[in-house]
């Protein structure tokens, strides 16, 4: 679906969450910031790890031999 | 038999010995033991005979009983005898009983008595802390508080003062201290076992930065990346799940160690399992077996007869599998040099990304501080020697992946060093590449220097300034309190002992801890590839050469015991035991490749007084 595609489905889903950790777990400044943080971390390291295993199949230098059985 | 002997020698033979044993065992009253015990009778004419015998009978440590010679009276002591023995049982019986009573109504209130004991004797050793002041007649007491429960506390002492229906109330203060107050992180019961992983490893100093808040992502994202499968991300799961839905009735039980040790991580690990499943997903591994479930897969055969599938390989035909690795390398022969390039160029980016923001932290703890000295002649040398080498290579990963380029990375990286004025060559990836490789080469060069020369001298500045300020300070209080003068004493104290050659040596270790730490550290990244490798290889040896092996043969007892074995086998191996490596290298780079970049961890850990820690200490 292609790379900015995708991306952008990560930064929605990633906002989407933090709307609903306020909504729904909002318990002053200090406890938001931190749900926040944790929303934020997450949602990085799931589309780091996403579109470094997308962007090593993008162009990549071997192809798969089939073991023959 | 030796008895008999003895006699029968010491008397030349000149008495009758009968003996039978007692049927009962007896209780012996000296040990308590039940012992065999035997009766004997002797027949013997004489007093030397007779003087013998009793000595023999000492030596023997036999009892003797006077028994007449008249039968009446032989019947008369074996009905004294019987009388006795039966009132003396009546009364042992009775006796115990009784203590049997006394004993039950005493456990139901023994642990209720334990516990009020404890409680008093905790509250007297609370007391011990504090300190009688003699002329006022009262007992006087330092401690340490939150800010926000000054009020509750207000109101504790008043009610306190009615509750004991004292005249005199409590007074409470706040003190001006310049010692290090204790580290308190009010925790729930999802982020205390992260803030305790965190604690392990060394209480945050007063007001630094809380790794823990980073912790409760990274880390089990980082165990995820070693883990990576699906399905046994989904077993954890379940086994997670039921100790949260049993959590209640769990909590109150006594359970074993390892229990226990679980019970407490549970929220870790269903943090672990979540984000194993979503690498599972991405490394498309469900107990090894890769699923096609995002769309077909991007590689196709030459030509349709696909002669030449062993030989040459697939061509990529369609656009890259959407999510994850693409369902055909797994089983194929180039699949090995695959992943292993993609997992270690990932640990490469993964890792820069954690230590980047280590050093973002230790940013933001400057900053808090107001400790302008360790922002510009620490973190910025930091943030540029990492970033011009590891940040470098992480973004020639991603150009050689976007242009598909054929740039060998391992010699660019090392010739960067070796011989940065050569042509690049076929490793060149974009054009201007020498020129940007030798700035970035000398901004490091540069930063080596700058994180270890001015900050010695800075601290030394600052000291002698602090120590100007105080002497002035010292002759102006001369008529002061008391107070003030002992508290100046105190500060003169630590300031005298700044020697600039220790603080040099510290800064040079500092300096090339990090330098070295540099390679060190994002190498020692890789394990994130490793475990992963590791755990993949292992699900499908289980699974190619247990399962599918005994599936082949048609005996359906063969097929079973091939099931209990890879179910065995899964649990055991993967589950089990992969769980707690990756568990304990994901520990690791947090503790010591993330840490160490910002948290110095030596606070104290603030342990209020507490009536339900005592319980807990009892066991």
């Amino acid at each position: 679906m292609g790379f900015l595609v995708t991306t952008l489905i990560f930064l929605l889903s990633g906002g989407v969450a933090s709307l609903l950790s306020l909504l729904c777990c909002n318990r002053g400044p200090s406890t938001n910031l931190f749900h926040l943080t944790l929303v934020i971390t997450a949602t990085v390291c799931c589309w780091m790890m996403w579109a470094i295993v997308y962007l090593a199949q993008l162009k990549p230098l071997i192809n798969p031999i089939l073991s023959g059985e | 038999m030796a008895f008999e002997r003895i006699l029968f020698r010491s008397t030349r033979g000149n008495i009758f010995l009968r003996q039978e044993p007692v049927d009962e065992h007896v209780t012996d009253p000296v040990s308590g033991e039940k012992v065999v015990k035997n009766a004997f009778i002797i027949f013997y004419s004489g007093d030397r005979a007779k003087a013998k015998i009793l000595k023999i009978c000492d030596a023997f440590n036999a009892n003797r009983y006077p028994f007449p010679e008249d039968v009446s009276k032989q019947l008369h002591t074996v009905q004294e005898v019987s009388a006795k023995l039966s009132e003396l049982k009546a009364t042992i019986d009775l006796g115990l009983a009784h203590r049997g009573n006394i004993l039950k109504s005493i456990a139901s209130e023994f642990e209720n008595w334990n516990r009020l004991a404890n409680k008093e004797k905790s509250i007297y050793h609370t007391l011990n802390m504090l300190s009688v002041d003699v002329t006022k007649k009262c007992l006087v007491g330092e401690g340490w508080t939150p800010v926000f429960a000054a009020t509750q506390i207000q109101d504790a002492l008043q009610r306190a003062t009615i509750d004991s229906k004292s005249q005199v109330g409590s007074i409470f203060q706040v003190l001006d201290t310049k010692e290090s107050p204790p580290t308190y992180f009010q925790t729930n019961k999802f982020t205390l076992a992260f803030q305790e992983i965190v604690d392990a490893y060394g209480v945050a100093k007063y007001q630094e930065a809380n790794p823990g808040v980073f912790t409760i992502v990274t880390f089990p994202f980082l165990f995820a990346v070693m883990f990576g499968d699906w399905g046994h991300g989904i077993c954890l799961l379940v086994a997670t799940l039921y100790l949260i839905i049993q959590e209640k009735k769990l909590a109150s039980q006594k359970l074993g160690d390892i229990m226990e040790m679980m019970f407490g991580g549970r929220y870790v690990i269903m943090m672990m399992s979540l984000f194993s499943i979503y690498t599972g997903l991405v490394y498309n591994e469900f107990f090894s077996v890769p699923l096609e479930l995002f769309g077909k897969s991007a590689y196709a055969c030459r030509d349709p007869s696909c002669g030449d599938a062993a030989t040459e390989g697939l061509l990529k035909v369609r656009r890259t599998y959407p999510f994850g690795v693409d369902p055909v390398w797994h089983g194929s022969r180039s699949e090995l040099p695959f992943l292993n390039s993609l997992k270690m160029k990932m640990s490469i980016l993964l890792g820069v990304a954690q230590m980047n923001l280590g050093i973002i932290i230790s940013y933001f703890n400057a900053k808090f501080f107001r400790n302008s000295v360790n922002v510009w002649y620490q973190f910025v040398p930091q943030l540029i020697f990492l970033n011009s080498l590891f940040g470098y290579l992480s973004v020639l990963i991603i150009i050689k992946w976007c242009t598909g380029a054929k740039a060998d990375l391992y010699h660019t990286m090392i010739y960067m060093f070796l011989s940065p004025t050569d042509e690049l060559g076929e490793n060149q990836l974009f054009p201007g590449q020498k020129t940007v490789q030798l700035v970035l080469l000398l901004l490091a060069l540069v930063a080596v220097p700058w994180m270890l020369i001015p900050k010695p001298f800075f601290l030394k500045m600052e000291h002698e300034r602090r120590r100007e300020g105080h002497q002035y300070a010292m002759l102006q209080s001369a008529d002061e309190s008391v107070v003030a003068d002992l508290g100046d004493h105190e500060d003169s104290n630590h300031h005298e002992e700044f020697e600039f050659s220790e603080v040099f040596v510290h800064q040079l270790i500092h300096t090339i801890e990090f330098v070295l730490g540099a390679v060190s550290n994002t190498a020692s990244y890789l394990r994130l590839w490793a475990l992963s490798l590791a755990h993949s290889e292992l699900s499908s040896v289980f699974y190619d050469k247990v399962l599918l092996l005994t599936w082949g043969y048609n005996y359906i007892t063969i097929r079973l015991s091939g099931i209990a074995i890879f179910i065995a086998a899964t649990v055991g191996v993967l589950l089990v035991m992969e769980t707690l490596s990756a568990f304990l290298h994901a520990l690791r780079l947090h503790w010591v490749e993330f840490q160490n970049k910002f948290y110095e961890g030596d606070g104290y850990k603030f342990a209020p007084f507490s009536f339900a820690l005592i319980g807990e200490e009892e066991d």
